[in-house]
């Protein structure tokens, strides 16, 4: 069954007078569980991609059907409410915020779904925070860790209201080959234990390697769509 | 709660700035208080002058008398009667009665002439109502049925008396016959009313009545009461039962136009505040668009997370809230400081005016102490919070509605 379906989407940018088409027709099934990477050079449509289908910008034409429905006609409330309870975000820079602790980053994505008592709350902050390694550093401030440490807090943050989708924009970017390395395996790890579709752009070769589907794209339309083993 | 408690964390970001706004509110706060405090203690010792020297808690009179109080008439008068008098001292609270008949006198010392107003006093009586025996700086009070007088010393010393001088009182009877009272000055009193000093003169109600032919009449009633809060049930009790065309009059009836002055008074005070405070907003407004500028990826990461532009606009309210709590409670410490301070000394009237009489209006003189009521710092403490809350909305609803894109980005 199909997550994501995108039936010829496409969004034109307009830039003064003049119209700057980011994606050109794009067709594309995403299904639930997978681990895709989309890859292309700067200025492809990457970025523009994953907006659309994290509900954070709107197409210009085409439709966009999210766990069988049509999001293209939500207005941006409801939007909203679709990214609360469905997506999760990773960032390049993290965006972490810097006055709470690791335990209350991760925490304020769950506290948004008000499904959970207090302990629950805690318990599952407690074990996700754990799974991705940062157990005892749970009320370290993002200033008091490293860069891999705050993706890492950033991943736990998606994945704590257990998301249909998570959408990572570059998510190593910022970090160096070690690191890089480490960040992946988790996610990879993470995809494989909850059973969350994961989908993150990069140009990154490293990250490809990890990928078990990989889709290029180049001046907004998709050139290469190929699935590993 | 958890978006509250983000808030308050969100605060110390950046301390100093927190600090610096919070501070234009708490000096909204302190200059507030400041001139709530000196405008209560000018309003109580005005009060407290009228009442203990003028007008007592409750004036008993015609309605005629009391329409023309002020042109001091000889019509209208009162004829005591132990039954009225027995009906006053029924009046809830009541503690002294006196009578007094006030009229025109033209004060002569041989060379000049001044209008004054005379005030024949029931002595005996008087002393327990009014306070005027207390201001006396030289002498002492008339005897029962003499022609002894006191007057203020300024008003001694403006038409060249001494004590043991004759003051030639020149009066008209209400037949409009003309009739002096040779007055010997037995004393002078210096009143923190300066009207009083400096024109009135008063005398034994024996001898004025005989010398202005009007009998045993008088022109009202003084009451004291316990409690100046009384008053005015009390006067309204007391006009109903009251027979004939007596009625009953509350000191703030006596000193209306005091009281009209003290209520626009009241009003600037409040304007003042509300432009202090508005100037105090703007900081607020600039604050919040300073915090949402430096925080748009993080407005773009929690829109992505889903959160509602009405959250996010909470957020900022409640850091704005903080800022007001903050600076109202820092301007309420220095607030009472303030006072404190002032009080040590309190603000001398002659200082205040270039050593000159003028008084402003305010029946008082001396040195002015602030006053301070409970309801004025809960008021001027919501009141700055709540500015800082509505001055928050507006920046806060344009930092929500950005674009999560635009944000995450900082576009």
């Amino acid at each position: 069954m199909s997550l994501i379906k995108l039936k010829r989407l496409e969004k034109t940018y307009q830039q003064g007078k003049i119209a700057v088409p980011a994606l050109r027709g794009i067709d594309l099934e995403i299904e639930s569980g997978e681990f895709t990477t989309i890859f292309g050079p700067s200025g492809s449509g990457k970025t523009t991609l994953l907006n659309m289908i994290g509900c954070l910008d709107k197409s210009t034409a085409g439709d966009i059907i999210f766990d069988e429905h049509s999001i293209n006609d939500l207005n941006s409330k409801e939007l909203a409410e679709v990214r609360r309870y469905n997506l999760g975000f990773i960032f390049q820079s993290y965006n972490l915020i810097p006055v709470l602790t690791a335990f209350e980053n991760v925490e304020f994505a769950i506290r948004l779904i008000e499904k959970h008592s207090k302990k629950e709350r805690k318990d599952r902050v407690m074990s996700l925070l754990e799974e991705v390694g940062l157990g005892d550093m749970t009320d370290r401030r993002p200033n008091e860790l490293s860069g891999g440490q705050k993706q890492r807090v950033a991943i736990a943050r998606a994945l704590i209201k257990e998301p249909k989708l998570v959408l990572a924009d570059e998510p190593t970017a910022n970090l160096d080959s070690e690191t890089s390395k480490e960040v992946l395996e988790l996610m990879k790890e993470m995809n494989r234990e909850l059973n969350t579709t994961f989908m993150f752009s990069t140009h990154d070769p490293q990250v490809m390697d990890y990928a078990r589907r990989l889709i290029e794209i180049k001046d907004g339309k998709i050139t290469n769509d190929q699935r590993r083993g | 709660m958890f978006f509250l408690k983000m808030a308050i964390k969100n605060l110390s970001r950046h301390k100093r700035r927190t600090v610096i706004t919070a501070l234009i509110i708490a000096f909204a706060i302190l200059i507030y208080i400041l001139t709530e405090g000196l405008m209560l203690g000018i309003t109580e010792m005005s009060f407290d002058n009228i009442i203990n020297l003028e007008s007592g808690h409750l004036q008993v009179a015609n309605q005629e008398y009391w329409d023309d109080r002020k042109e001091l008439p000889l019509r209208d008068l009162i004829t005591p009667s132990a039954a009225v008098e027995s009906e006053l001292e029924e009046t809830e609270g009541f503690v002294a009665l006196t009578k007094r008949l006030n009229f025109s006198v033209n004060l002569n010392n041989g060379i000049d002439e001044l209008p004054v107003t005379g005030v024949g006093i029931d002595l005996g009586r008087d002393e327990q109502v009014f306070e005027l025996d207390q201001h006396l700086v030289e002498g002492r009070m008339p005897e029962s049925g003499s022609s002894e007088i006191i007057m203020g010393a300024k008003l001694a010393e403006l038409m060249d008396f001494s004590l043991g001088d004759y003051a030639t009182m020149l009066i008209r009877t209400e037949e409009k016959t003309f009739n002096t009272i040779d007055g010997k000055i037995v004393g002078l009193f210096n009143t923190p009313h300066p009207s009083l000093n400096e024109s009135n003169v008063f005398i034994s109600l024996e001898t004025v009545q005989q010398s202005l032919n009007v009998e045993d009449k008088i022109s009202h009633y003084v009451l004291r009461l316990e409690d100046q809060d009384l008053a005015a049930n009390a006067a309204a009790g007391l006009t109903q039962r009251l027979e004939g065309k007596l009625n009953a009059y509350s000191w703030k009836d006596a000193a209306e136009s005091l009281v009209t002055m003290l209520e626009m008074q009241a009003i600037e005070t409040q304007v003042i505040l509300a432009i202090i405070l508005t100037l105090a907003a703007v900081g607020i407004i600039n604050t919040v668009i300073l915090s949402a500028l430096e925080r748009m990826e993080e407005l773009g990461m929690m829109k992505a997370l889903g959160m509602h532009q009405s959250e996010i606009v909470y957020t900022f309210m409640g850091e704005a809230a903080g800022i007001g709590l903050i600076g109202g409670v820092m301007g309420l410490i220095m607030g009472s400081i303030g006072l404190w301070i002032f009080n040590l000394n309190g603000l001398d009237m002659a200082a205040l005016t270039g050593g000159g009489d003028v008084t402003y209006g305010f029946p008082l003189s001396g040195t002015i102490y602030a006053g301070w009521e409970i309801s004025s710092f809960v008021f001027v403490f919501v009141y700055g919070v709540v500015v800082s809350v509505l001055a928050s909305i507006f920046p806060a609803l344009w930092a929500a509605r950005k674009d999560p894109v635009k944000a995450i980005y900082h576009r």
